[in-house]
């Protein structure tokens, strides 16, 4: 089903947490909102629900107006970070409570919940309590939960933050390939950017409250819309240097560098990606610099570099091996740089690298 | 390497280890916790014995053991039990007991659960000009005769009149702090200071000396300790699991009953127990509102103080019967007790 979020707004008393959210989700779309804690990303899922109310603004399940529905007339079902599961009620009984609300009828019910227990492979468990049951496992039952009665969108509120990290991983393909099978459309909170570009078909990456950008992972990624967006996403994140355009060159006080961009213009951010440079000899390279220190993360090195007042992050191959203050050379190609407008965030010349990649 | 050495003072007073006790810590603890089961033992025992005296070993006494220093007879049973119809005020005592906690115990607790999860905002102007008519109306209708319906309904008319134009237009408002705070201070004011308004009201309404006199008395009374003991184990129930019903399609009710009510059923038993136990126990408002018929059984023990001296035989029986449940119902309840109001709310 699909679900439109339009002209969105949300106060807290003087506080304003939403503003102006516009959101068209497609029927069967994996849609991620993505962003730093107190963004508005759970008060805008919290809205879809009904859990909230709306200062402002409509939202629409399918073709229907909900904005003034009760929750459980919108037929959506709710993944919490803590589960929300029931103690006092067996596995059963807490995948089967939605369908006993509902009426039910019980050899119907019981065969549902046998089904979707099937699916979260937790039929075994079914007579055992939450309490009973490991982290995976009752994050399992939250799933299974919310997909038996078939809702016409899944919710989910940073479902897989409470749970080891090994788990995640694994509980995140599970997840995907779940959602691919019932085809079910899904809105789904993170802080989390893997899980983001990872779960995603789009992602909307919001901060104070007001989308920056709605795109695909792989556009959200090579093609950032501003200045947030770029340094959000990318682990580590994307290096900043200060500076201006000068024709196409920026210059910085530490130095200068041609990019793609033919422009001339004062207060300009150069992003460049720490996988998007390369350590060279100390004279060959676009910038000259000094090493900070160096870090092994197993399959590849981070080179952390100074040059003037200004820090460098280069992602390099995990055999390389540097000196601490060693005189070094960073390289990149003219059309790694990313170029904001250091003011308003704003990205300057909407970008090649993204084009080509779609 | 050998044990480092210990002076004689640090062995008796300090533990050998960090999970153990000193050993005169040890003893203080099992002298006192002995000291205790007396105050505690003794009494009860008092009252068993005395049951089974006669005016002669009760004037004579003390005696202490059955069999050995006085021949226990069983006439005050007899005649309490037998002879006298005690089934009746007992009777009585566990209806108002039993009802009036089931009632205050469910009004009470449906009271706390609004007061955590729904936000009240009453304007202080309303409740004001609430509390003027309402004085208005008695005034009316007491001194100048004014027929009490026509009282009320012009009442009501300017109540909403002022709703509408004068109280939307102040700020001050009673939020659920001040309502609480209103429920348990009902319980502050000494109980002696309303009995004859209550009395007089029953009378009024020819319901002295009715079971439900009782029964609506004391679940009015035993209502605040009911809100007070119950709004923190609801105000424990993480709200994530209420909301996930919400939007799995419960009632605010269905909430209440399926998910909020078992979740606290260990504090909800203590609280039920503890209220019971008031109302059993009850004695000043009985004594008013009771005589013959709806008569419980703390008023039958005070009446064995009769003009001839307190028969301290039939009492004691009375009390035997009377503290019986309550010992039996503890010990059952006893799991609940313990964790109940402490611990109180949600385990995951």
């Amino acid at each position: 089903m699909r679900v439109t979020l339009s002209d969105i707004y949300k106060s807290f008393g003087a506080i304003e947490v939403v503003k102006g959210l516009d959101l068209e989700i497609q029927d069967g779309e994996f849609l991620v909102l993505l962003g730093p804690s107190g963004c508005g990303k759970t008060t805008a899922l919290r809205m879809v629900a009904g859990l909230e109310s709306v200062s402002s603004g409509r939202v629409l399940i399918g073709d229907r107006d909900v904005t003034h529905v009760l929750p459980k007339y919108r037929d959506v079902a709710m993944v919490f970070q803590s589960y929300a599961l029931y103690p006092h009620m067996t596995v059963a009984e807490n995948i089967a409570y939605p369908l006993k609300l509902r009426g039910v009828p019980r050899t119907e019910r019981d065969a549902s919940v046998r089904g979707a227990a099937v699916k979260v492979h937790l039929e075994e468990f079914l007579d055992r309590y939450p309490r009973q049951l490991s982290g995976g496992q009752r994050q399992r039952i939250a799933l299974a939960r919310a997909m038996v009665r078939r809702p016409s969108v899944f919710l989910m509120d940073e479902p897989l933050s409470n749970l080891d990290a090994k788990l995640r991983g694994h509980m995140r393909s599970e997840l995907k390939r779940l959602q691919a099978d019932l085809g079910v459309t899904t809105i789904y909170v993170t802080h989390d950017q893997i899980e983001a570009m990872t779960l995603a078909h789009r992602v909307a990456i919001m901060n104070r409250g007001v989308v920056q950008q709605i795109a695909t992972p792989r556009q959200i990624y090579d093609d950032p819309a501003n200045l947030f967006v770029a340094g959000f996403i990318g682990s580590p994140p994307m290096n900043f240097l200060q500076g201006e355009l000068v024709e196409g060159t920026f210059v910085c006080a530490e130095g200068r560098f041609a990019t793609s961009v033919a422009e001339s213009r004062k207060k300009v951010t150069a992003g460049l990606r720490p996988e998007d440079c390369r350590v060279t000899g100390p004279s060959e390279g676009k910038i000259a610099a000094r090493v900070y220190a160096v870090e092994l993360i197993g399959d590849h090195t981070l080179i952390t570099c100074q040059f003037g007042g200004a820090t460098v992050t280069v992602k390099a191959d995990k055999s390389a091996h540097y000196d601490m203050d060693e005189p070094i050379g960073i390289t990149f190609q003219d059309s790694a740089v990313f170029l904001f407008d250091s003011e308003t965030g704003g990205r300057i010349g909407g970008r090649a690298r993204g084009e080509a990649a779609a | 390497m050998s044990a480092e050495p210990r002076s004689l003072a640090r062995r008796l007073f300090e533990p050998a280890s960090i999970d153990s006790q000193a050993p005169v810590a040890r003893i203080v603890t099992y002298a006192l916790l002995f000291l205790w089961t007396l105050v505690v033992v003794i009494p009860l025992y008092w009252v068993f014995i005395t049951s089974f005296k006669g005016p002669g070993e009760v004037d004579n006494g003390p005696f202490y053991l059955p069999f050995v220093d006085f021949a226990p007879s069983l006439q005050a049973w007899d005649f309490m039990l037998v002879q006298n119809y005690t089934l009746r005020p007992y009777t009585n005592s566990v209806v108002v007991a039993v009802a009036s906690t089931l009632l205050a115990v469910l009004i009470g607790s449906l009271a706390a659960y609004a007061l955590v999860r729904i936000r009240f905002q009453v304007k202080l102007a309303a409740v004001a000009i609430f509390l003027i008519l309402l004085t208005a109306i008695i005034v009316a209708v007491a001194t100048f005769g004014v027929q009490w319906e026509i009282a009320v309904a012009v009442a009501a008319a300017l109540f909403i009149i002022a709703l509408f134009t004068l109280v939307g237009r102040t700020r001050l408002a009673v939020g659920n702090n001040d309502i609480e705070f209103w429920i348990i201070s009902n319980r502050i004011m000494p109980p002696i200071v309303a009995v004859l308004p209550i009395y007089v009201m029953f009378q009024q309404m020819r319901l002295l000396d009715t079971q439900l006199a009782l029964i609506v008395t004391y679940t009015a009374i035993n209502l605040p300790i009911v809100v007070w003991l119950t709004r923190d184990f609801f105000a424990g129930i993480p709200l994530d699991l209420e909301e996930s019903a919400q939007i799995d399609g419960a009632s605010k009710f269905r909430v209440f009953f399926t998910i909020a009510l078992p979740l606290v059923r260990s504090g909800l038993v203590a609280t039920f127990l503890l209220v019971l136990i008031l109302a059993w126990n009850e004695y000043l408002l009985a004594l008013f509102l009771s005589n013959a018929d709806a008569q419980t059984m703390p008023v039958l023990v005070s009446a064995q103080n009769t003009t001839r001296g307190p028969q301290w035989w039939n009492m004691s029986v009375l009390i035997t019967v009377m503290i019986a449940p309550v010992i039996v119902i503890s010990s059952i309840l006893q799991k609940h007790i313990a964790r109940g109001l402490l611990v109180g709310a949600v385990k995951g």
